[in-house]
């Protein structure tokens, strides 16, 4: 069965390489002239100004935070986190309406700058890095943030020891020591980058998956979309090894020893001051300023009568379709992590990783692949909700599994047979020991599944059936007519609902990485 | 400040002879020196020893007794609050004076060895020699690698070395840069028990080979006293007594030294006549006590034997066997409990009424008050 349910969620990427791999090699040689030059140019670009402002941003972020004591900081800590629960799309429908000809900072700068004042456009090269640093240096923060406190502050005395001054400590012990953690985090980050689609395409910036989107809705070229794909995957499979690599390894560079609590270096109402202004400013655009403009636009869309049945009807589609895909997807991805973590043969872990596949398809072209797949195989099923779930569990299956593999893995066959050994039979074992240890687990893989369905753009605008939106679609389709006002509400939604995941993300798993 | 010179290095009268103490200078002095975490809380308090070159000296003391703080307060880690600490004559750390570890040339191998992950043996034992030419620097990590016995690993990183290899690392890369003094915190509690007492033998004698001034701290009595050439004892921050290990442990200074370098019952006694009669024998009065006064005599098990004989009030308790000796554990009439260590060949049944023989070359008295404390 596992097999049968690996066998499933594997298809979409199986087929994704068939299509691109069958095609003509015209088809090919058309793309390879035309469209991949310059895609491949822009996604390159943006992956890498964008890794280098998350980890200027990331990185000192983590380094005043842990290293420095200075008046509120608890609480800058946790805030810096928040932009991860700004969807990019809305972040970048906010950046459309501040930057865009005649917004709010274009208005400011002429103030200074005489009429003939420009700012960049949002629908640049720019425009596009911004949002994408402002929306992901959480990333490299938390990472690098989680790896300074766990820091073993003998190896920066030990360098003391041998005669080296500060800058020297840092540059030869503390960043290297660092850099697996700065790695994972900036591979994260590139992932993020390559795969999202929001951004890119509300701000009209050319990437793989933006073009794979437009293959599909634009020219219904489903060959062209599944070479543009095939190159995507492999984009993201490299990074995906980097950070798992990396990862693996930054664990292997903390070693075990006493912990101290590095000593935080206390600051002066100067010091204290300066940390603030930047604090304060990193976070204003990547996070306050944003939710204050949505919170300002709900309100009055509110009072305009925006919030009617029909609003209700998207937030019944959203809850209904999450609901039902984080289900299933628990329900699948508990038999995989429980055979592979008790008895790991290698066919049984093949199938965990496997299921997997997901994590390496960004949603245009898991959409794409299924699309097609349905077509072919169950055109009774094509243009309903199904297909749409579907495309939900292969996407965010391996999240899910993330949150429940450490959970099952806490179960060890010792302590249910230390259970059995003292008399409980099998059914009260498992409901005294298997399921306490392993609910906390399940219930926030539960929750984070639904909630990145909840976000989910692009496969829930090629797949929704006729007329079935959700709030993410919303979202973007009122952002996209630039109707700021009536886009607020839905995105205002979205983000609040994000932050308990995000709550749950952060003290669960980030600290442990 | 001045950092602590390489100059005098090279013109320190080596190896001036270990019969005459004296003349050998002081490299490491500590005068009641106070450190303080948090205000009003000290970590250790008055704390004043001095080590002379070559010297290895042992900081002693149950887990949280402030020997690793004197360690890190030597290595200028923490500042003191009160009191000075002066290396080759320099004063080091003093309230509001602080000279930068970078700039005093200790070594110091951590507990759990802190080898830098991301560098190879070589690089790590070069990691302290930057500013030497490259070839000599080259030449110094080659006979270090000799002789600490690491030839052929130099290409390896930590994680692929055994534990005893990575002591060797640490010690090799605090070594090669010739400290003036070298701080071991607990270096031997990671390895495995049996490696343990390799591995000390061999320290001991590459310390002795390179003429180290050598500073160890543990909490293992028979390491100290393995290794050191001095030990300091302490308890609750204060110094209890800094001697030789012969000394620290046939005459300790007080109930917890005594009670702590070794196995001791406490028997209590009164002084009457210049003697001290207690219930297992008389004792000298070497306290110099006030007649009628009550004090308690220390006895070592090795310094009491019994005797089977036919009838006793004192009988065998029980009996341990360690190898090398038998330790029995007698009652005395009175119900108090003391201990005997007799070769490992003679063995007495458990119950058998038997004589004790006090054959103390040494009598250690107490005033019977401080060892209440102890629960003797």
């Amino acid at each position: 069965m596992a097999l049968g349910v690996a066998g499933v969620i594997c298809a979409p990427l199986m087929y994704i390489v068939y299509l691109a791999l069958s095609a003509d090699s015209s088809v090919w040689s058309r793309l390879w002239n035309t469209r991949i030059p310059e895609l491949l140019f822009n996604t390159v670009s943006l992956a890498v100004s964008v890794s280098a402002g998350t980890f200027v941003l990331g990185v000192s972020l983590a380094w005043l935070v842990v290293r420095y004591n200075f008046l509120g900081r608890q609480v800058w800590e946790w805030a810096l986190v928040l932009p991860l629960a700004m969807p990019t799309y809305v972040l970048a429908y906010v950046y459309t309406y501040l930057l865009g000809a005649g917004g709010p900072v274009e208005q400011a700068w002429q103030i200074w700058a005489g009429p003939e004042g420009r700012v960049f456009s949002p629908h640049s090269y720019a425009g596009a890095t911004l949002v994408m640093t402002l929306d992901t240096f959480p990333f490299v923060y938390l990472l690098t943030r989680a790896a300074l406190l766990n820091f073993n502050l003998s190896y920066e005395e030990v360098a003391r020891v041998c005669g080296a001054s500060r800058l020297r400590r840092m540059l030869t012990v503390t960043l290297p020591l660092l850099r697996p953690a700065i790695v994972a985090g900036l591979s994260l980050v590139i992932l993020y980058v390559v795969s999202d689609f929001g951004a890119v395409s509300l701000l009209r910036f050319q990437t793989f998956t933006y073009a794979v989107y437009q293959q599909i809705t634009g020219r219904y070229d489903q060959t062209a979309a599944g070479v543009l794909s095939l190159l995507l995957v492999l984009f993201a499979l490299i990074f995906l090894v980097i950070e798992r690599w990396f990862r693996e390894r930054s664990r292997f560079y903390q070693t075990t020893g006493r912990y101290r609590v590095p000593a935080r270096k206390p600051c002066g109402p100067l010091g204290t001051g300066l940390i603030t202004l930047y604090m304060v400013v990193v976070f204003g655009i990547a996070f306050g300023l944003p939710a204050l403009l949505l919170i300002h636009w709900s309100v009055s869309a509110v009072a305009e009568g925006a919030v009617d049945v029909r609003f209700l009807g998207f937030m019944r589609n959203s809850v209904f379709l999450s609901g039902l895909a984080a289900t299933f997807a628990l329900l699948i991805g508990t038999p995989l992590a429980y055979l592979a973590s008790r008895w790991p043969s290698r066919l049984n872990v093949l199938c965990l990783q496997a299921a997997y596949a997901g994590y390496v398809l960004p949603g245009p072209v898991g959409a794409l692949a299924l699309l097609v797949l349905f077509s072919h195989l169950a055109p009774f099923w094509y243009g309903t909700a199904v297909v749409l779930i579907v495309a939900y569990i292969v996407h965010f299956l391996p999240a899910g599994l993330q949150t429940m593999e450490p959970a099952l893995q806490q179960v060890t066959p010792n302590l249910e047979e230390a259970a059995r050994s003292l008399g409980l039979g099998p059914v009260r074992t498992f409901r005294e020991t298997t399921l306490p240890l392993v609910q906390g687990g399940f219930v926030a893989a539960w929750v984070l599944m639904f909630l990145q369905c909840m976000k989910e753009l692009p496969a829930t605008l090629l797949l929704r059936p006729v007329g079935f939106d959700t709030l993410a679609v919303r979202v973007w389709l009122e952002a996209s007519e630039e109707y700021y006002k009536l886009a607020a509400p839905s995105a205002l939604l979205i983000v609040i609902m994000t932050l308990p995941a995000l709550l749950l993300l952060v003290s669960k798993d980030w600290r442990a990485a | 400040m001045k950092p602590i010179g390489a100059d005098e290095r090279t013109t320190a009268q080596e190896g001036s002879a270990h019969s005459d103490e004296q003349a050998r200078p002081l490299v490491l002095e500590l005068r009641k020196v106070t450190c303080a975490y948090e205000v009003g809380r000290a970590a250790i308090s008055d704390v004043s020893f001095s080590v002379r070159e070559g010297e290895i000296l042992c900081l002693l003391g149950p887990s949280g007794c402030g020997k690793t703080t004197t360690l890190r307060v030597i290595a200028g880690f923490e500042p003191v609050v009160g009191g000075e600490v002066y290396l080759k004559g320099q004063l080091v750390s003093a309230p509001g004076v602080l000279l930068p570890t970078e700039r005093r040339r200790v070594g110091m191998v951590f507990q759990e060895y802190a080898l830098f992950p991301h560098l190879r043996v070589s690089e790590n034992i070069a990691f302290g020699l930057r500013d030497l030419p490259s070839v000599l620097r080259e030449t110094q990590v080659h006979a270090m690698l000799a002789m600490t016995g690491l030839t052929g690993l130099e290409r390896r990183y930590p994680h692929e070395l055994s534990g005893g290899q990575q002591q060797r690392v640490a010690l090799a890369r605090a070594l090669v840069q010739k400290p003036v003094v070298l701080l071991l915190d607990e270096p031997f509690s990671n390895l495995d028990p049996d490696m343990t007492r390799k591995m000390r033998e061999d320290v001991h004698d590459l310390l002795r080979r390179t003429k180290t001034t050598a500073i160890l701290v543990t909490h293992d009595h028979e390491e100290a006293f393995a290794m050191a050439d001095r030990v300091a004892v302490l308890n609750n921050g204060c110094l209890e007594q800094f001697d030789t290990p012969e000394t620290i442990y046939h005459t300790p200074s007080t109930p917890f030294v005594a009670d702590f370098v070794g196995q001791a019952d406490f028997i209590p006694g009164t002084i009457a006549n210049g003697k001290v009669l207690t219930e297992i024998g008389e004792f000298p009065n070497q306290g110099g006590y006030q007649g009628g006064a009550s004090v308690v005599v220390m006895v070592r098990p090795d310094d009491i034997h019994i005797l089977p004989v036919e009838h006793s009030g004192a009988r065998i308790l029980a009996r341990q066997f360690r190898g090398s000796e038998n330790l029995y554990t007698i009652s005395l009439p009175s119900g108090r409990v003391v201990h005997s260590s007799e070769t490992s060949t003679s063995v007495f049944p458990v119950g058998a009424p038997v004589e004790l023989q006090i054959v103390a070359t040494h009598t250690v008295l107490f005033e019977r008050k401080q060892t209440q404390e102890l629960g003797a």
